[in-house]
């Protein structure tokens, strides 16, 4: 039986990369390209296929994006990041060079882009900044349910707060809370995207949780 | 209460352990020490029921709906697409500036201005100006001239005219 409908479009549509791939990989092990890794797929993009850059952000979208949004703390700006972020990766694609994985190099880019955004929005505060608090706001912790007025007033500073002490942190200290606390990375992986010694990762962490708990002292 | 008598007060030598047994960091040798040092240690045990109270508060969620994702992609697509378009001509450019390439690039401008200098005037429109032209541009300082001397003939005329009031002056 043939496909048909969405499944058999979608199929259509990735057919000139799954053939590529296909003839690429004759002597290769196949279940290696069922499924291809992100080394294989950025060879082809790096050879101009757009199929198999558009592969690498369909994996990736999604963290890319809690990424920027734990950093920016906000939808729109969290969307504009990470697609930038994918932008400036498909323009300099060529001269990755693999000495890092994709994920590392990819995740990099991404994380310098959101610090320069919280350098920019550090020189021009907006006066969208109390509005972005007020809504929006869902610690992880609390169950999505409705909520009194007190528990939503509760809330609202919690993370109004939040947002300052993160807001205070240094650069290098609120990137490693982010991508270990929010992000779950290991010591490890923050640094490699750091470009530093995990020791120096092991210290930033360290010194923000003890900042965090300090002005936020006031709801553990 | 003020915030240092609520908050625990762990060893200050095992606090960034501590931080790093909450996260899972330490290798095993070091998650045991702290395990037995826990059960002796009311604060740094406080101070670890507190990290696990606190920093979950510092994640704030957040579920975009189906169709962002949707409009997520279109929108990357139309962005890629206008991406490729500038990097295409990027490449263009730069495909005349390698580095292989320049020597071969240096000579053949070399050897075309060598021959727009040598052959190049008998095809290039000349800037002399036609023949009448340049008769009328001679003429023009002698004709000036000829105004001056004009001027002079009426300042003769003035001094005839001034010796014709005086008779005495008259020669």
């Amino acid at each position: 039986m043939t496909p048909h409908g969405p499944a058999a479009a979608r199929l259509a549509a990735r057919r000139p990369f799954l053939d590529a791939a296909g003839a690429a990989i004759k002597s290769q092990d196949r279940s290696r390209w069922v499924n291809p890794g992100d080394e294989e797929l950025v060879a082809a993009a790096q050879r101009g296929d757009r199929r198999a850059f558009e592969e690498l952000v369909d994996r990736h979208k999604q963290k890319a994006y809690y990424i920027a949004f734990d950093f920016a703390r906000d939808r729109e700006e969290a969307r504009d990041l990470s697609q930038e972020a994918f932008l400036k990766a498909f323009m300099n694609l060529k001269n990755f060079d693999g000495r890092s994985s994709f994920y590392t190099w990819f995740y990099r880019i991404l994380v310098n882009l959101c610090l320069d955004y919280k350098r920019r929005q550090k020189r021009a505060p907006t006066d969208s900044f109390d509005e972005t608090l007020e809504h929006d706001v869902e610690p992880s912790h609390q169950p999505q349910q409705p909520r009194s007025p007190d528990q939503q007033v509760l809330a609202g500073q919690i993370s109004r707060r939040v947002d300052q002490a993160l807001a205070a942190l240094p650069a290098r200290q609120r990137t490693a809370f982010i991508l270990k606390n929010h992000q779950g990375l290991s010591i490890k992986e923050i640094a490699a995207l750091m470009e530093t010694a995990e020791g120096t990762v092991k210290v930033h962490l360290h010194r923000a949780v003890a900042a965090l708990r300090q002005s936020l002292a006031d709801f553990a | 209460m003020a915030d240092h008598e609520k908050s625990a007060r762990p060893c200050k030598e095992r606090e960034e352990d501590l931080v790093l047994f909450h996260y899972g960091e330490l290798a095993d040798g070091e998650r045991r020490a702290i395990d037995g040092h826990l059960t002796s240690c009311a604060g740094c045990a406080a101070y670890l029921t507190e990290l696990a109270a606190l920093l979950p508060l510092t994640v704030k969620a957040d579920k975009p709906p189906e169709n962002f994702w949707r409009d997520y992609n279109r929108e990357l697509r139309r962005k890629l697409d206008a991406a490729g378009e500038k990097r295409s001509w990027g490449e263009l450019v730069a495909a005349f500036f390698r580095p292989r390439l320049l020597p071969a690039w240096g000579a053949a401008a070399v050897v075309t201005l060598a021959l727009a200098l040598t052959f190049g005037h008998k095809f290039w429109p000349s800037n002399d100006p036609p023949k009448e032209e340049t008769a009328l541009i001679e003429a023009l300082p002698v004709a000036e001239n000829l105004e001056f001397f004009k001027t002079m003939d009426v300042l003769d005329n003035l001094d005839l005219l001034e010796s014709m009031g005086n008779p005495s002056d008259a020669i």
